[in-house]
C-alpha cells in the first residue's frame, strides 16, 4: 500500500504554504487529520500496523501495532487490504520539494498516488473524496452546488486580484516575490522558474480585462481591484455571524477562501490595495486567523524561531537605532580634539610656523620662530 | 459622445447619480444571426435580450456584420441609451440597476441571497461561456465546419481565411492562459456537467431561481443554456449533457414562453 505523497510550496509568515492551492490542500489534510486521527493503517498477515499522527509536526506520530492471532473471523477483512484502505484510508506524506519542474504541468501541489499524478485542486478534492479523505460529506447536494459557485466567483473575481497583487504590481514582485520563489526554488532554476510563473500570472490577468481597450495600467488595476473587493464583500456576507461558511464545520468552501485570503493576511507586503478592506470584513479575517490556530498552531520549534527571529530583528532594529548617535559622538569627538589640537597649536606659539609657511620664504625655518617669541 | 474607454470605464464603475428614465431609441446591436453569429456571443446576446425582458425595457435589435469591432469592449452584444454605449452582461446589468428608474431585478433579494447569486453568475461565466468558447474554438470539427466559415463571412477571399485565423489565435491564447485549452473534450463536459448538476439543484422545482420573481441569473441561465439547447452543432456533447436536466429545460421553456413569445407575435 503506497502512500499519497503531496508536493507543496514550503511555508513561510508563520505559514504551512505561501501559496493558495497547497494552502487549500493542506487545510483538507490537517481536517482531515484532526477528525480521525488514524494516519496510516498497514496490514499484514498477522497484523495491523497503525500510524497515528497530532498536529503538523511530523515528529508527533504514534505507531502501535496490533498482533491478531490466525483463524479469527475478521482475518479475510484483513487480507483485502484494498477494502481496508478503502475504509480507513492511507497517509499523505508531505513533502515541501518546492520543485515545479517535476511536476505534470508546472504547477504546486501534486498528489502522488500509484503513478498518477493530480494537480488541480478539484481534482485532488475529488481524487481525495474517492480515498474517503475529504470534508464535505456532511453536506446536502444544495450545499455542494453553493461551494462550486462561490469556488466560480472567487476563481472570477479574486484570483486575477491577487495574481496582479503578487505578481503584477512590480514593488510587491521585486521585493518578496521573487526573491521568495527564486531563494525556494534554489540556484540554476531561480533564474527561470519565478519569470515563468510570473508570465503565466500576468497572462491570467489580462484576460480580465478588455484586450481592445486601450487602458491604462492604472485603470486596468482599479478594475481589477473594485471587482476583488466586491467579491470579498459578498463572502463576507454569505458568512456573516456563523464560525464557518456552512455552520459548525469546516468545508471545502472555507478551506479554499482561507488559501485565497490568509497569505494576503500574513505576508509582509510593502504596498496591498486589498487590506484595508479586507480589514473591514472582520468575519472573514477572523476565519482565516481561527483556521491558523486550530488547524496549523505553530509547533514548539517553530515558536521558538520564531522567537529568536523577532529578537534577530530587535536587536539588528535597535543596532540601526544606535547608529547615528555613534557616528556623531564619533564626529564631535573628532571635531573636539581637533579643534583642541589646534588651540594648542595656537597658544604654544607653533602657530608661527604655519603663517610663515603661507608666506613660502626660502629661509623661513629661523624667521618664524623670532617672529612668534617677539609677539608672545 | 464621449470616448469608448469612458464609456466602458462608466459602466464598469457606475456612479450612483440622478436616476433617469428609459430611453424609446435603445438599440442592441449584434451580429448577423442567420449566417455568422457563434455560439458564445449568441448567447450572451440572448442573456441580455431576456434580461432586458424581464425588466419590460424597451428596445430594438439593430443588426451589424461588424458589431464586434463597434463595440467598446470588443464582444457583443452592446446597447445604445443616449450617449452611453456599454457592452456585455455585467455591465448592462450594472447600469440598467444604479441608473436607470424603478427597474432592478433582484431589489428584495437579501444580502445572502445576492451574494449566492452573484455567486451562480460566475459560475456560469467561469464554466458554461468558457465551455461554449473551448468548444467553438478548440474543437477541430467545430472550428472547421461551423467556426471559420461563420466568422469569415462577412469579408471577401483573402480575409475571409485571415480574419478567423487572427481570431483563433486570440482566442486560444485566452483560453490557455485561464487554463482551458489543455483540456479534452471530456473534461471539459465533465465539467459542464458538474455546473449543470449545481444549478438544477440549485433551481429544484421552483419556477426561478431566487423566490417568485426572475432575477438577473435567471436571465443569464436561460441565455445560455437556451442557445447550448437549440443551436444545431456538429458536436452536439454540451446539448446531450444539458438534456439530462429535466428541471433545467422545463425552465429554459418556461422563460422563452413567459418573455419571448409574445414579442415574436406582435
Amino acid at each position: 500500500m503506497a502512500d499519497m505523497d503531496l508536493e507543496v510550496w514550503k511555508g513561510d509568515w508563520d505559514l504551512p504554504s505561501v501559496d493558495t492551492n497547497c494552502l487549500t490542500v493542506l487545510f483538507i489534510k490537517v481536517h482531515h487529520m484532526l477528525y480521525t486521527s488514524i494516519m496510516h493503517v498497514c496490514c499484514r498477515h498477522d497484523s495491523i500496523n497503525i500510524q497515528m499522527q497530532v498536529g503538523r509536526n511530523s515528529r508527533m506520530l504514534y505507531t502501535c501495532t496490533l498482533y491478531i492471532p490466525r483463524g479469527l473471523k475478521y482475518v479475510q477483512f484483513i487480507d483485502n487490504p484494498e477494502a481496508y484502505c478503502k475504509f480507513s484510508g492511507v497517509s499523505i506524506d508531505i513533502k515541501a520539494t518546492n520543485n515545479p519542474r517535476k511536476s505534470p504541468t508546472g504547477c504546486l501541489p501534486v498528489l502522488r498516488h500509484n503513478g498518477s499524478a493530480y494537480t488541480k485542486v478539484t481534482d485532488i478534492f475529488s481524487y481525495l473524496r474517492r480515498k474517503n479523505w475529504g470534508i464535505d460529506f456532511e453536506l446536502n447536494s444544495k450545499q455542494s452546488a453553493d461551494i462550486l459557485a462561490f469556488t466560480s466567483l472567487l476563481e472570477t473575481k479574486l484570483l486575477p486580484a491577487i495574481l496582479h497583487l503578487w505578481w503584477g504590481n512590480s514593488q510587491v514582485f521585486i521585493d518578496i516575490t521573487r526573491p521568495w520563489y527564486g531563494s525556494a526554488v534554489g540556484f540554476p532554476q531561480s533564474l527561470y522558474v519565478p519569470n515563468r510563473m510570473h508570465k503565466a500570472a500576468t497572462d491570467r490577468v489580462e484576460t480580465e480585462c478588455y484586450p481592445h481597450l486601450e487602458m491604462t495600467p492604472q485603470e486596468k488595476e482599479n478594475l481589477i481591484y473594485k471587482e476583488a473587493q466586491e467579491c470579498i464583500t459578498l463572502l463576507s456576507k454569505r458568512l456573516g455571524n456563523k464560525p464557518f461558511f456552512f455552520g459548525k464545520t469546516p468545508s471545502s468552501l472555507d478551506a479554499i477562501v482561507f488559501g485565497y485570503l490568509a497569505p494576503m493576511l500574513k505576508a509582509p507586503l510593502p504596498v496591498n490595495p486589498l487590506s484595508k478592506h479586507l480589514g473591514t470584513c472582520y468575519n472573514l479575517c477572523q476565519l482565516c486567523s481561527r483556521i491558523l490556530s486550530k488547524y496549523f498552531p505553530l509547533s514548539r520549534e517553530e515558536l521558538e524561531e520564531k522567537r529568536k527571529r523577532e529578537e534577530a530583528e530587535k536587536a539588528r532594529a535597535q543596532e540601526l537605532g544606535d547608529f547615528p548617535h555613534r557616528t556623531r559622538n564619533i564626529v564631535l569627538a573628532v571635531l573636539f580634539a581637533l579643534s583642541s589640537m589646534v588651540a594648542f597649536t595656537f597658544f604654544t606659539g607653533m602657530l608661527a610656523l604655519e603663517i610663515v609657511d603661507a608666506d613660502g620664504g626660502g629661509d623661513n625655518m629661523s624667521e618664524p620662530k623670532g617672529q612668534g617669541k617677539r609677539k608672545s | 459622445m464621449t470616448t469608448l474607454k469612458e464609456m466602458v470605464a462608466s459602466a464598469m464603475t457606475v456612479e450612483l447619480g440622478a436616476k433617469e428614465p428609459w430611453p424609446d431609441n435603445v438599440n442592441l446591436y449584434q451580429t448577423y444571426e442567420a449566417g455568422q453569429i457563434l455560439l458564445p456571443d449568441s448567447a450572451s446576446c440572448l442573456s441580455v435580450k431576456a434580461f432586458l425582458e424581464m425588466c419590460g425595457l424597451k428596445y430594438s435589435v439593430v443588426l451589424r456584420n461588424n458589431a464586434e469591432h463597434m463595440s467598446p469592449s470588443g464582444k457583443v452584444p452592446f446597447i445604445q441609451i443616449g450617449p452611453f454605449l456599454i457592452s456585455e452582461f455585467e455591465p448592462i446589468i450594472g447600469f440598467v440597476n444604479t441608473k436607470v428608474h424603478g427597474f432592478h431585478l433582484s431589489a428584495n433579494l437579501d444580502d445572502t441571497e445576492r451574494a449566492e447569486m452573484r455567486a451562480y453568475m460566475a459560475l456560469v461565466d467561469n464554466i458554461l461561456v468558457n465551455a461554449e468558447h473551448y468548444i467553438s474554438w478548440c474543437d477541430a470539427t467545430v472550428l472547421q465546419t461551423v467556426t471559420k466559415p461563420r466568422y469569415g463571412s462577412p469579408y471577401p477571399w483573402p480575409l475571409n481565411k485571415l480574419v478567423p485565423l487572427k481570431k483563433w489565435y486570440e482566442e486560444t491564447s485566452r483560453l490557455k492562459a485561464l487554463g482551458w485549452s489543455q483540456k479534452t473534450l471530456s473534461e471539459v463536459c465533465e465539467e459542464v456537467q458538474t455546473c449543470c448538476q449545481a444549478l438544477s439543484e440549485r433551481l429544484d422545482k421552483n419556477n426561478f431561481f431566487f423566490g417568485n420573481r426572475p432575477t438577473e441569473l435567471d436571465a443569464l441561465v436561460f441565455g445560455h443554456l437556451f442557445t447550448i439547447l437549440t443551436t444545431p452543432m456538429p458536436v452536439n456533447k454540451l446539448a446531450e449533457i444539458v438534456k439530462n436536466f429535466d428541471n433545467l429545460v422545463h425552465f429554459c421553456a418556461r422563460i422563452e414562453q413567459q418573455y419571448f413569445s409574445a414579442t415574436e407575435a406582435s
